[in-house]
């Protein structure tokens, strides 16, 4: 995505993301294994089959603002490239938080879904 | 948030705090590490290295912008961001030391002026009365509204009534303050004294500092022999000698053994006589000296009470006027129906500051408009500053500033002005606190309570946060908003603001204007107010007038009074006399029971005495008073008062000859409106077994009372024939009161030793004393005022010339085209009237919305007057006209090739 220098910094969020479900992806992602903020974008692209959108530039401050509300927690590893690199994993509060929010996402969904088929009824 | 949460993020704020510098390192080594492979990856799938690493920044959004917000998700970045606006504030103000200079100043003097006025209220009139409790203390005050007077004096049976039949006082005592010759303890010594019941310190909840105050073994008919002395007595004539208690003090002439010293603090409640009550006696006010306990035996002068608890003010009030009524009707002789009797409470501190409240305010008012001003100009400056800092701030948006982040820099800045001009003028006045308070007219009460407490601190740093506020927002905002886009583009060839920032800045000028008025008018009314009173005529021609006090002891034993009969006293006046006429230099010498303007009584009531004039219905009689003046054959002489009929007294007006009285042109006026008042008689109090008064003169009103109090009827009555304790001597001389004092003094004491001479001064002092709270507040706001017209000449000036700097080229342009000197002049002019005008207009409503707020403290000009509601507008649009002329001057000089090629 590509964001000028005099645009508004609140373009380059995805605005097409309802707000909060990057958290809910990226503690996803984490959940698996520990990972660096470039194979998260990389597997964040792999499994959303590139419908979200979600820019490098959005990715950062999202990972760091997980790792401010204690969810997820970062240590320097030296990675399989033989380079120092920023690891990922998530905390036993991040994966309660996962759940809370899978949880409510999956009630979300199912009733908007609801609402969406009736319509179409 | 839970404690476990914690658990995790506090190290990590602590982190990005302490370890600011790690973490952003950590954020670049990660956001390079992402390039670096991003790279890889578009190297991979084909693109030429350069391109695939233009790519992976593109993807990346600007790298600034994405660290700063990676940045702003650490919560403490805050800190450290304002650390950074910190530093770069103390920079740009660096930077600019004039303006740095102008605003602190002007910020020291706004928020200094502030803080002294405020910790004056705040002692005043905000903090409660330093006892226990205070607000269950009340202010009890008898009246008769039907005579139009307010606290009349009370008997003992009334106070009986008050302790128990009301039942809404834990508490009630008499105080009656007064002053009394103390000999004894050094060479004797005027001071003020108190007597109150022995319930009057347990009602305050005070306690001694040395010694015991007054308890139930102290309960008398008349004096008990105790004193409690103040700290201050204490220390100025015992040395602070702890084994004070049980020595003897004499009193006039009787002998009180001091039974206990006051803490520092400790200052009556209520208004005094001449200062701090330094001796404190207790007596029951039923026996010897008083008269027998009688309902229609009225001498007691005020009383003070504590309400039981529980009880509001309201219902206390409510139960003491259904009481009266009661009383009226149980006792109906005492209480004549048209009289109305009543009484009335009223909080303790409320009696206490009452009558300096409105001019207090008013001062509060006026600091409160020079710290807008100050802000107005501020905010002024700061806009034209900004319009230079257009491009910084471009820069600093591109370099990943948000919007917020940019309000907060401009912010801080202008925090750190008021913050540094507020320090400044907290210092000041800290410094200054003691001038400040010797300057403060010393019969404002609680003066000695006024200090830097934490209170002020937190009030001046209110101000001036709220003032960096005030002068910082508007610019901050607009260049937040200004900042980004065109800014880089237009760039040093900027043409400034457009329209809208010009219309924010005339409105700052327009308010700062409006403010100027208001201050200007209120100023000039007090102004105004204060030269008429110093050119009133007061009736009688001060200059070369000394004055002394002295009294002549009233000592409760009649055995120790040399002065018990009036053949007594007429002899003491008599030598008093004659020694004061043989000191060289004096031309005349008089006696008087009351010195003009100096206001020695506590309640018009208890001045002015009831009058009986004959051949009139004794019915029609009781709203007949006047205030009785004893005094010496010279006195009218010595005060060069005009006699406009009838004859002066002599000195063969005395005791067993015709008793005679001289009345004043009020008097004639108000009971003998169509009759001639020489040879009628009168007779003071309802005693109809002494002998009437005849009038024997009249002589023009004397401003007896102070000079801005008119309508009192007075009555002049010989010294010799109706003897007074308290004296003041007048001399008609050229010499200076210093230099007589001394010789006032031996030749007084050579009399009598024991009497002290106090108040020596010339009668010009004595009157401007009286003037000293309006001087005070009118040499205040009036400073006041002088500072916002300079302010809002500097502000029409700074707007005006930025903005020809501003058009320079435009200027240039019109006049490429043919415009004229005079026209440019009188563009540049015009908005100069035009806003100066409109600030005028405005600030001239709103003054005269707000000027009868000011009534109170005005004595014989209006609220709206013309000849101030002229002047000002007057004088302020000469001020702007001639602000506007220096910038349109240097307009018309624009040349017109150098502004084109320049521009």
């Amino acid at each position: 995505m590509l964001v000028s220098v005099t645009e508004d910094m609140r373009m380059s969020k995805p605005s097409d993301l309802v707000q909060g479900t990057l958290d809910m992806l990226l503690l996803k992602i984490l959940a698996l294994e520990p990972k660096n903020g470039f194979a998260v974008s990389q597997r964040l692209k792999q499994v959303s089959g590139d419908v979200l959108q979600v820019s490098d530039g959005s990715l950062y401050p999202a990972l760091h603002k997980l790792e401010q509300e204690g969810w997820i927690t970062a240590e320097w590893k030296t990675s399989e490239y033989g380079r120092r690199a920023k690891y990922y994993s998530l905390t036993r509060l991040g994966r309660r938080q996962l759940e809370k929010e899978a949880h409510n996402w999956g009630r979300l969904s199912s009733a908007i879904s609801r609402v969406i088929k009736r319509k179409e009824a | 948030m839970r404690p476990e949460h914690w658990l995790y993020t506090i190290p990590l704020r602590l982190r990005s705090l302490f370890r600011w510098g790690q973490a952003d390192q950590e954020l670049d080594d990660e956001l390079r590490d992402h390039l670096e492979r991003k790279t890889e990856e578009y190297v991979a799938q084909g693109m030429a290295p350069e391109e695939a690493r233009r790519r992976a920044r593109l993807d990346l959004g600007g790298i600034e912008q994405t660290k700063e917000r990676c940045r702003d998700a650490r919560r403490v970045n805050w800190i450290q961001d304002f650390l950074q606006d910190l530093h770069v504030g103390l920079r740009m103000l660096r930077k600019s030391p004039g303006f740095t200079a102008v605003a602190i100043i002007t910020l020291a003097l706004g928020i200094g002026a502030n803080t002294a006025i405020f910790s004056i209220v705040n002692a005043v009139l905000l903090r409660p009365l330093p006892f226990p409790e205070p607000d269950r203390l009340v202010r009890i005050a008898f009246n008769e509204p039907g005579l139009g007077l307010r606290d009349v004096p009370f008997s003992v049976p009334e106070l009986e009534d008050l302790r128990n039949r009301a039942g809404v006082f834990n508490d009630v005592s008499t105080i009656a303050s007064a002053s009394e010759n103390l000999t004894g303890a050094g060479h004797p010594e005027r001071l003020e004294f108190m007597v109150t019941h022995p319930n009057y310190f347990s009602m305050l909840g005070a306690t001694p500092q040395i010694g015991r105050l007054f308890g139930p073994q102290d309960l008398a008919l008349g004096f008990a022999p105790v004193a409690v002395i103040s700290d201050g007595l204490w220390r100025r004539s015992y040395s602070a000698d702890p084994n004070v208690i049980g020595r003897i003090v004499r009193l006039d002439n009787d002998p009180y053994t001091i039974v206990g010293v006051l803490p520092p603090g400790f200052r009556h409640p209520g208004p005094t006589v001449s200062g701090n009550v330094e001796v404190f006696q207790t007596a029951g006010f039923s026996g010897d000296p008083a008269p027998p306990p009688a309902r229609g035996t009225r001498f007691m002068p005020a009383a003070i009470g504590r309400l039981k608890p529980g009880l509001t003010l309201e219902q206390a009030q409510a139960r003491l006027t259904a009481m009266a009524i009661e009383i009226r009707q149980d006792y109906a002789t005492d209480y004549p129906e048209q009289a109305q009797w009543t009484i009335e409470i009223q909080p303790l501190q409320e009696a206490l500051v009452g009558n300096v409240r409105p001019m207090l305010l008013v001062l509060l008012g006026a600091v409160i408009l020079i710290v807008f001003i100050v802000s107005l100009n501020i905010a002024n400056l700061l806009l034209a500053r900004a319009s230079g800092r257009q491009q910084e701030m471009a820069v600093r948006s591109a370099l990943g500033a948000s919007g917020s982040r940019m309000i907060r820099q401009m912010l801080t800045e202008s925090m750190l002005l008021s913050v540094i001009g507020g320090a400044a003028g907290v210092l000041a006045t800290v410094g200054t606190l003691g001038l400040i308070q010797r300057l403060v007219p010393s019969n404002i009460p609680r003066l000695n309570e006024v200090r830097i407490s934490w209170t002020v601190l937190a009030f001046a740093l209110t101000i001036s946060v709220l003032t960096g506020l005030a002068f910082g927002l508007a610019p901050a905002l607009h260049s937040a908003k200004t900042a980004l886009s065109s800014a880089i583009r237009e760039g040093a060839r900027g043409s400034g603001f457009g329209n809208k920032t010009g219309r924010l800045r005339d409105a700052l000028i327009v308010s700062e204007l409006a403010f100027a008025v208001v201050l200007m008018v209120g100023a000039g009314l007090l102004l105004r107010t204060l030269r008429d009173l110093l050119q009133e005529n007061p009736g009688f021609n001060p200059t070369q007038v000394v004055a002394a006090n002295l009294s002549l002891p009233e000592p409760n034993d009649p055995k120790m009074d040399p002065y018990l009969s009036v053949a007594q006293q007429t002899t003491f006046d008599r030598e008093l006399l004659r020694r004061m006429r043989s000191i060289p230099g004096i031309q005349l010498a008089a006696i008087t029971s009351h010195l003009p303007t100096s206001d020695l009584r506590l309640s018009d009531a208890q001045a002015i005495n009831a009058l009986a004039i004959e051949d009139r219905p004794v019915e029609s009689s009781l709203d007949l008073r006047a205030e009785r003046i004893r005094i010496s054959a010279d006195y009218f002489k010595v005060m060069q008062a005009p006699l406009l009929r009838g004859r002066f007294f002599t000195e063969g007006d005395e005791d067993g000859k015709q008793p005679v009285v001289i009345i004043d042109e009020t008097t004639a006026r108000k009971y003998w409106p169509t009759r001639d008042p020489l040879g009628r008689r009168v007779r003071f109090g309802a005693d109809l077994t002494k002998p009437p008064m005849t009038v024997v003169g009249i002589v023009k009103d004397i401003k007896n009372d102070g000079l801005d109090i008119d309508g009192i009827p007075h009555i002049y009555v010989p010294v010799y024939q109706s003897p007074a304790r308290d004296l003041s001597i007048v001399l008609r001389t050229s010499l200076q009161a210093k230099v007589l004092e001394p010789q006032i003094r031996h030749e007084i004491q050579s009399i009598d030793p024991g009497l002290p001479a106090f108040n020596v001064s010339s009668m010009n002092d004595v009157v401007g004393r009286s003037l000293a709270t309006r001087r005070f507040s009118a040499d205040l706001v009036g400073g006041f005022a002088g500072l916002a017209l300079l302010l809002a000449s500097i502000g029409i000036y700074g707007l005006l010339a930025y903005t020809v700097g501003q058009r320079a080229r435009e200027i240039g342009v019109r006049m490429a085209l043919g415009a004229r000197r005079w026209d440019v002049l009188k563009l540049i002019l015009g908005k100069g009237v035009v806003l100066a005008g409109v600030g005028i207009v405005v600030g001239v409503i709103f003054s005269a919305a707000t000027a009868s707020l000011m009534a109170s403290l005005l004595y014989g000009v209006h609220p709206h007057d013309l000849l101030v509601f002229l002047a000002v507008p007057l004088l302020l649009f000469a001020v702007a006209v001639l602000a506007s002329y220096l910038p349109a001057r240097r307009a018309a000089k624009v040349d017109p090739i150098v502004a084109l090629r320049e521009a």
